[in-house]
């Protein structure tokens, strides 16, 4: 329990007031001499139990009376939320979840989550006191001071958005700025609905967030409001892939659905360069998810152009629309990383992704370290040629092929412990001498080394290899040395795909560059990551790419819903960046029902004390002032006091009336 | 006056009033009680056959005249009346809550009183004075010397001590061969087993018995505001009590008590009275020897 006046709390000691009157009193008795001394103490033998239970209840409801009229003047905050801790807070730093899954409401008119939880905040921060509030909301990513809680529900950064969140990063950026300001007793709240994708319970920054609270100058709670524990009946819609096949667009779909399993039709609207379908076309979903391809014929539009396909309105209105963009020409943005960019296996692979002469494409070398260089949101290949990456860029990569992005592992030189996407490498083997490894099958209708357009095979046959690197998981196997260990190996993750290959264009390990494999697998695998992501057209909301750059302006093309000039850059839809069109869409995370349990977080946040508050539908306030419910208190003790005292009087003399003639 | 138990207005008023014996008593001058002995007097008292050696003088010759039978003619035979004082001289009853007489000083009024009244109606009074250390014993006398002899002694009194008055009783009852009344002064905070022992006794050497049971106000009411330290007046033992805790029970177990002692008390027929300090000690004895008028068997 918190309470606004923490210094009345010094008046408890009050309470014991009438405890030291009742002590004192029996330290202050009178001596009188006595003659009937027998009856005393007869009367004293049988007076214990019921009399000296009332005496100590009296005395108990004394003293609970001042206590609780002492509680009252400290003005108590009570519910759930808060628990019992003590002390007033001077800073409460919200960390305020507004990803797209936080739109979703319990049911029509009803607040979407993130609305009713920042209600409920500001009504909690005003009973507090109003403490100092700052904001870090999960779209800016940015510390804002809010001047009152009134306002909060008002502000730009508490309003919707289709962006995800990451809430181990505003985490940290919550410690920090406590670190830097050093407030006096602070809190860090947590509103969020504990989407998986958001809470990244894989982050290695959780560790660091807990010794982080754990280092804070003054002891910080941290609590969790955790919306979204019950699950609204939901349509969604996913947009997986786009690409321009001729003059049809192709566009990958998927429609979820969170409750229900019945057979279900609903519509499906398409709009084309600001033209709506007059007769929506109506699909048919059974189970929990439909993926269907949808073909939209271009006609007349040759070059580029842009549109959207949406639901009809249900309980999340912001994931029941997918926006598209296409054009002639996309760049395509390749990444190498290697462990010696001057390499000559790192010319080959560059080339290889970036062929002289296609303007079109380019591919970037960095060394593991310079990893922060990459854009991840553009990127169409990451090819990885050095021991595999490990924590935050692990977790990068992870995302990046979940969400449709291409990856080719080469083997290292250097010794690679680490797993990524559940593979990892083994030892370099070397060839005996005077042998090769050489290929025994592979798949040829499929993958990167599948057979050419007209059907002629890869020269897969003549690769002559010395060295190599073992590989080592659970993925399929596309190709496979002669002694059945793999060459090369695929693992799907989501909407991408990760190759790793086992042994290197390079003339120590092999004749790759000769036979150039390498060449077909990196484009292919390009062709893959371009294709599905349309990368070029396409961004993600509150990412980089979808952000205003230089001198671009930023304007909405699409006339799905009105355009809100401050919330662009976190919203979906079409837009036109200065030179730019970028069709922005909600992650496809965010769509993912999954929610961090308690039993993570207890992991999550293992040396760090935290409490959890379950939102449920209920409309009790997070906390209220329980001064009023005190003072009843007070008037019920006092009360009961008065009736045990009230008991009726002592018995009546034995002798009343004395009379010798009695 | 040189006695503060006595108050001559007081004796004064009471003096027209005798004090009688509820029982015949056995005296050894002539007196207003009734004797057990038959004698002449002027009280009629019953007819019986005559036997060869009674004096022919107490014939009654109207009897025989009209019913052919000797019968001699009997009087009540009036003697004098013992009176005997015990008073509990214990600590106990010294106790007093301020402004009433201490139980021992209510007891010396009655008892000066009543002796007074007694021998100047020609009456013996005696006076026993019992603690555990203490018996004193002043014979009945009914010479007006001993009035004297009892107020120095009432005077001198000052209660200590645990009681006596068990033993004093049994003695009594075993010295006084002559039937007496005795006077029992006390607050009776004895056993009461002990007491009923004793009263039997007195009762079987057939003494005629008058009990006076005082009790300050304050034993009686129990009522302190605060938690006490009670010093025991008699063997010094100390309790510390919270009265209020404990008012009901302490009623409860004097209520007890005081039935337990009047039952024994109408038991061996005394006349059981139960006095608090705060009465009208006039009135007291003024009932006492009115009630012992109509009481007279």
């Amino acid at each position: 329990m918190n309470f606004l006046v923490p210094a009345a709390l010094i008046g408890l000691f009050a309470a014991a007031i009438p405890v030291i009157i009742h002590l004192l009193n029996r330290r202050r008795f009178r001596t009188i001499k006595w003659a009937a001394t027998s009856f005393l103490l007869k009367a004293s033998r049988e007076s214990r139990g019921k009399k000296r239970l009332k005496h100590i209840l009296i005395l108990a409801c004394r003293t609970l009376a001042i206590a609780a009229l002492i509680f009252a003047v400290a003005r108590p905050l009570i519910g759930n939320w808060l628990g019992w801790g003590g002390g007033s807070v001077e800073t409460v730093v919200l960390v305020l979840d507004r990803s797209a899954s936080m739109e979703t409401r319990e049911g029509d008119g009803s607040p979407s989550r993130r609305e009713a939880v920042v209600n409920r905040i500001a009504d909690a921060i005003k009973n507090m006191g109003s403490p100092r509030l700052v904001l870090i909301d999960s779209a800016s990513g940015e510390i804002q001071d809010v001047p009152s809680p009134d306002v909060l529900p008002e502000l730009t950064s508490t309003q919707a958005t289709d962006t995800q969140a990451d809430i181990p990063v505003l985490i940290t950026k919550a410690i920090d700025y406590l670190q830097e300001t050093k407030p006096g007793k602070s809190e860090i709240w947590v509103a969020s609905d504990l989407q998986r994708s958001d809470w990244r319970p894989d982050d290695s920054r959780w560790l660091a967030i807990q010794s982080g609270i754990e280092a804070l100058p003054t002891k910080t709670s941290l609590r969790i409001l955790a919306s979204g524990s019950e699950i609204s009946p939901n349509y969604s819609l996913e947009l997986l892939a786009s690409r321009r096949i001729e003059d049809d667009l192709l566009l990958d779909l998927k429609i979820s659905r969170s409750k229900g399993q019945s057979e279900t039709s609903i519509p499906l609207t398409i709009s084309l360069m600001g033209a709506r379908s007059t007769d929506p076309e109506r699909v048919t979903i059974s189970g929990q998810e439909l993926r269907l391809q949808k073909r939209i014929p271009l006609g007349e539009i040759k070059e580029s152009g842009y549109g959207w396909v949406g639901l009809q309105t249900d309980n999340n209105p912001r994931d029941n629309a997918v926006f598209f963009a296409f054009g002639e020409k996309e760049p395509v943005y390749s990444w190498l990383v290697t462990e010696d960019p001057s390499s000559e296996v790192a010319g080959y692979l560059q080339r290889s992704a970036a062929p002289t002469g296609f303007d079109r494409f380019s591919c970037e070398i960095v060394s593991p370290v310079q990893t922060t260089k990459i854009n991840w949101s553009t990127a169409s290949l990451i090819i990885w040629q050095a021991p595999l990456p490990t924590g935050a860029v692990a977790s990068q990569m992870a995302e990046f092929v979940k969400s449709g992005g291409s990856a080719i592992f080469y083997p290292p030189e250097e010794p690679s412990t680490e797993a990524i996407l559940g593979m990892s490498w083994g030892p370099v083997i070397n060839a005996p001498d005077d042998e090769f490894f050489i290929n025994g099958v592979w798949t040829r209708d499929d993958g990167p080394w599948q057979d050419g357009q007209t059907g002629t095979p890869l020269p897969v046959k003549e690769l002559r290899s010395i060295k190599r690197r073992s590989i080592q998981g659970d993925a399929a196997t596309l190709a496979e040395w002669d002694d059945k260990s793999p060459l090369l190996v695929r693992q799907i993750d989501g909407a991408g795909t990760a190759i790793f290959v086992g042994t290197l264009p390079d003339d120590r390990w092999s004749n790759m560059e000769y036979t150039a494999l390498h060449l077909v697998a990196n484009q292919r695998m390009i062709q893959l990551g371009t294709d599905r992501l349309h990368a070029g057209y396409r961004a993600i909301a509150g990412s980089e790419k979808s952000q205003t750059q230089d001198e671009e302006i930023r304007s909405r093309l699409d006339s799905f819903e009105d355009y809100e000039p401050s919330l662009g850059p976190y919203r979906s839809g079409v837009y036109r960046l200065g030179e730019r069109t970028v069709a922005v869409n909600r992650p496809n995370s965010e769509g993912d029902l999954e929610r961090v349990n308690e039993e993570s977080l207890d992991k999550l946040l293992e040396d760090t004390p935290y409490s959890l508050f379950e939102d449920t539908k209920t409309k009790d306030d997070l906390i209220s002032e329980a001064w009023k419910a005190f003072l009843v208190a007070v008037l019920l003790f006092m009360l009961a006091e008065a009736i045990l005292c009230l008991q009726p009087r002592p018995s009546v003399a034995p002798v009343t009336n004395p009379s010798p003639a009695s | 006056m040189k006695y503060d138990f006595l108050d001559t207005d007081v004796l004064a008023r009471l003096g027209a009033i005798p004090l009688e014996s509820r029982f015949p008593m056995v005296g050894n001058v002539a007196g207003r009680h009734r004797s057990p002995h038959r004698g002449s007097s002027v009280e009629f008292a019953e007819y019986r056959k005559y036997v060869p050696g009674d004096d022919t003088r107490r014939l009654d010759w109207k009897a025989y005249a009209r019913s052919d039978r000797y019968y001699i003619k009997e009087f009540e035979a009036d003697t004098n009346l013992r009176a005997y004082f015990v008073i509990d001289t214990s600590g106990s009853m010294d106790f007093t809550s301020g402004e009433n007489p201490s139980k021992i000083d209510f007891a010396k009024k009655i008892a000066a009183t009543l002796s007074y009244l007694i021998v100047n109606q020609g009456d013996s009074a005696g006076l026993s004075c019992c603690s555990e250390k203490l018996h004193l014993e002043i014979p009945p006398s009914r010479r007006a010397a001993q009035l004297q002899h009892i107020f120095e002694t009432l005077k001198d009194i000052e209660p200590t001590g645990e009681t006596g008055l068990v033993h004093a009783l049994h003695q009594i009852a075993e010295k006084t061969q002559q039937r007496a009344l005795v006077i029992i002064l006390s607050d009776l905070f004895v056993e009461t087993e002990k007491l009923a022992d004793a009263l039997q006794h007195l009762r079987f050497r057939k003494h005629d018995i008058a009990m006076f049971h005082l009790l300050d106000p304050q034993e009686v009411d129990f009522h302190f505001e605060r938690p006490h330290r009670f010093v025991d007046l008699e063997d010094g033992s100390v309790v510390v009590a919270e009265p209020n805790l404990i008012v009901d029970e302490y009623h409860e177990a004097l209520r007890e008590f005081l039935e337990t002692v009047e039952t024994k008390c109408h038991n061996v027929h005394a006349d059981y009275h139960l006095l608090q300090t705060n009465a009208n000690y006039e009135k007291v004895v003024s009932d006492f020897i009115t009630s012992r008028l109509t009481k007279k068997s």
